[in-house]
């Protein structure tokens, strides 16, 4: 019964240190995994910051209205350093994956596999939903430039109507590229859109007939101003 | 195939090749000017009979595709009889081609071909003049291409009396700051009517510059600029009045001196070696017989400009504080919130405010188009605040006044050169 139980005790020792021998370089090759991701993710990060920074991207994003836009989600921080620290963190999370799976556990395997195939997903998400931030900047600006140009009434409105549409219509691409509720954000988008047009269509065709005529009017009487001012610019 | 003419259709280079070489060549570029453009024509024909009655002369007119019969009133405009304007009949035919022209619409694209049948033909001495005057005289083809052809110039720009309130981007802007960053005083740097030689045609040819705006409303102040930064001989020749045709209402003033505006500001990028040394400016010979003429008024809606201004000063203030120094921006708020009467956008803020926006278009700290596009607003306030200045000034005295406007360019070019310095455009 004695040896039985010693030789319980001993084979379950046993069995406990063969695991974490099993385990420990698993352990090991993930810690060293994880250093070398954390070295490799500074270094890339210092040398795409300063590669950007020489190269004037800062510059170029001032002018594309880059700035404006990160400036809105009150990020201050320069756009060189900001994409060098993403660079950063998507090396790390790569690398921390990588160490993970050197670990050999299949629950963790499988969410590292699922996290892979998601995150070509998540990168097309964020970049349609920065584009769709900047063109809704660009172009509104352009709107709000025509429209003051032209003498059109509220031009800070139509601006805004601009960035407002094309902010939204991005976003809910974005949530469809992650299949969040695809279905639910499709149709909402739509109700909303449809809504949004058909309450214009009501305010203007049948409500505000009279504020339409007026404001049309008033443009059409600027345009003619216009042609009858003498002036040769050139 | 000579560099820079591989872009002329071969129907276009058979029917020059027909005509041979030529000494002269006056190009016209149009676009729906079946009302003016036959006198233009007759004009030419006249001024070659009459001033250059031995030399081989071509006419050519790049159209950008009228709708309105422009081409044929080109073909069939004749001087008929010569007895009433010449001693003797002339002794050479001129030769006259009317030809679309290809590339992006605009009198650029249509004078790059004009640039590429005078060196084809090689011609010594070529003029462009516009298909919309109406005060154009044969002595005009005398007065731009004489002193080519006699005088070895490669440049001559036009210089007329003009309505006050006529040209006042010119006035206000491409003049004082073009004379104050090369040095030279060419009056009507985009007066749209020109002479040069033919050695100048073919340094215009070998630019890469159709693509941009230079192929639209900026053409004239590249030529202006080109032939002064290439040291070429510049002169300036007194044409009388400038009479044209009525502005086309659609053409939008916001594009318009967008396309000026950025030819200037880029070449300025271009040629930064070049004047940075300037100093002062002086004056550029001068050719033709110089007398007063009558000028037909010009109506003025001063209202209108002053309320553009204050719209821009609202809506685009977050704009024209990424481009103008926070002094500037202080007195430009202060110009837009003064009443009607009290309003003034003295010659200095308008200085420091084309000299701000130069600086922000090299450091592209907002998109170059948006940028010169919030231009509008201000050239508009500055304009009003001159016809307010002006209403009751005669010719001489509004001369005066835009005299001591680019005398304030010149005087403030340091702050210009110290700006380009600090924000690193000066590399």
């Amino acid at each position: 019964m004695t040896v039985t139980f010693s030789e319980r005790l001993l084979g379950s020792l046993n069995m406990f240190f063969e695991a974490v021998l099993r385990f420990l370089p698993g352990l090991l090759a993930a810690a060293l995994i994880l250093v070398i991701g954390l070295v490799v993710g500074w270094v890339l990060r210092l040398l795409v910051s300063r590669i950007l920074r020489v190269a004037g991207f800062d510059r170029y994003c001032d002018a594309s209205g880059v700035r404006a836009v990160l400036g809105h989600a009150d990020i201050r921080t320069a756009p060189s350093i900001l994409l060098g620290r993403a660079l950063f963190w998507l090396v790390f999370l790569s690398f921390a994956m990588a160490g993970l799976s050197a670990l050999q556990v299949g629950v963790i395997n499988q969410l590292i596999a699922e996290f892979f195939l998601y995150l070509p997903r998540i990168i097309s998400a964020v970049l349609v939903l920065l584009v769709g931030l900047l063109l809704g900047g660009f172009l509104s600006r352009a709107a709000l430039l025509g429209a003051v140009n032209a003498g059109m009434p509220s031009p800070r409105l139509i601006a805004i109507v601009v960035k407002l549409l094309i902010v939204v219509l991005s976003f809910a691409m974005a949530l469809e590229q992650l299949r969040i509720a695809t279905s639910i954000v499709l149709a909402a988008f739509i109700i909303a859109f449809g809504a949004v047009m058909f309450g214009l269509a009501l305010a203007f065709g049948l409500g505000g007939r009279g504020v339409a005529r007026r404001v049309l009017e008033r443009q059409w009487q600027r345009q003619r101003e216009d042609a009858a001012d003498g002036f040769s610019h050139l | 195939m000579v560099q820079g003419t591989s872009f002329l259709p071969d129907a276009l280079r058979q029917q020059l090749a027909e005509v041979g070489q030529v000494d002269l060549l006056v190009g016209i570029p149009s676009y729906n000017n079946a009302g003016t453009i036959g006198h233009v024509v007759r004009a030419i024909q006249g001024g070659f009979a009459k001033h250059f009655p031995d030399q081989r002369a071509l006419l050519i007119n790049s159209d950008g595709g009228s709708k309105d019969g422009t081409p044929e009133v080109v073909r069939q405009a004749s001087i008929g009889s010569f007895e009433t304007i010449l001693a003797a009949h002339p002794l050479r035919t001129v030769h006259r081609i009317t030809t679309p022209y290809h590339g992006i619409p605009g009198k650029g694209s249509a004078l790059r071909t004009a640039f590429a049948a005078a060196v084809l033909t090689g011609a010594k001495a070529c003029a462009v003049v516009d298909a919309d005057l109406r005060s154009i005289t044969p002595q005009w083809i005398e007065l731009l291409l004489g002193p080519v052809v006699r005088q070895g110039f490669d440049f001559i720009a036009p210089l007329y009396h003009r309505h006050k309130y006529d040209g006042t981007i010119t006035n206000s802007i491409v003049y004082p700051l073009t004379r104050a960053l090369y040095g030279k005083r060419v009056r009507q740097p985009i007066g749209g009517d020109f002479g040069f030689s033919g050695r100048l045609a073919e340094h215009y040819l070998a630019h890469d510059v159709w693509s941009s705006d230079v192929a639209r409303y900026g053409i004239d102040i590249w030529m202006t600029t080109t032939a002064i930064t290439g040291g070429f001989k510049v002169g300036q020749s007194f044409l009388g009045a400038k009479i044209h045709d009525a502005k086309d209402p659609s053409v939008d003033l916001s594009a318009m001196l967008m396309q000026v505006t950025s030819v200037v500001l880029t070449l300025m990028g271009t040629h930064v070696a070049l004047w940075r040394k300037v100093r002062g400016s002086h004056p550029v010979p001068v050719f033709g017989f110089e007398y007063a003429v009558g000028l037909e008024p010009v109506p003025v809606n001063l209202a209108r400009m002053l309320d553009r201004f204050r719209t821009g000063a609202r809506e685009l203030r977050s704009i024209w504080e990424l481009a103008l120094h926070p002094a500037t921006a202080a007195g430009v708020a202060r110009a837009a919130s003064a009443s009607d009467e009290e309003m003034d956008f003295p010659p200095q803020l308008w200085v420091r405010t084309i000299y701000d926006f130069a600086v922000a278009y090299q450091q592209r700290r907002v998109n170059r188009e948006h940028l010169l596009r919030s231009l509008t607003p201000l050239y508009l306030g500055r304009t009003a605040a001159f016809v307010k200045q002006t209403r009751e000034a005669g010719a001489q005295e509004v001369e005066e006044i835009l005299e001591e406007l680019c005398l304030q360019f010149e005087r403030d070019k340091p702050y210009l050169l110290q700006r380009w310095e600090e924000t690193g455009g000066g590399s």
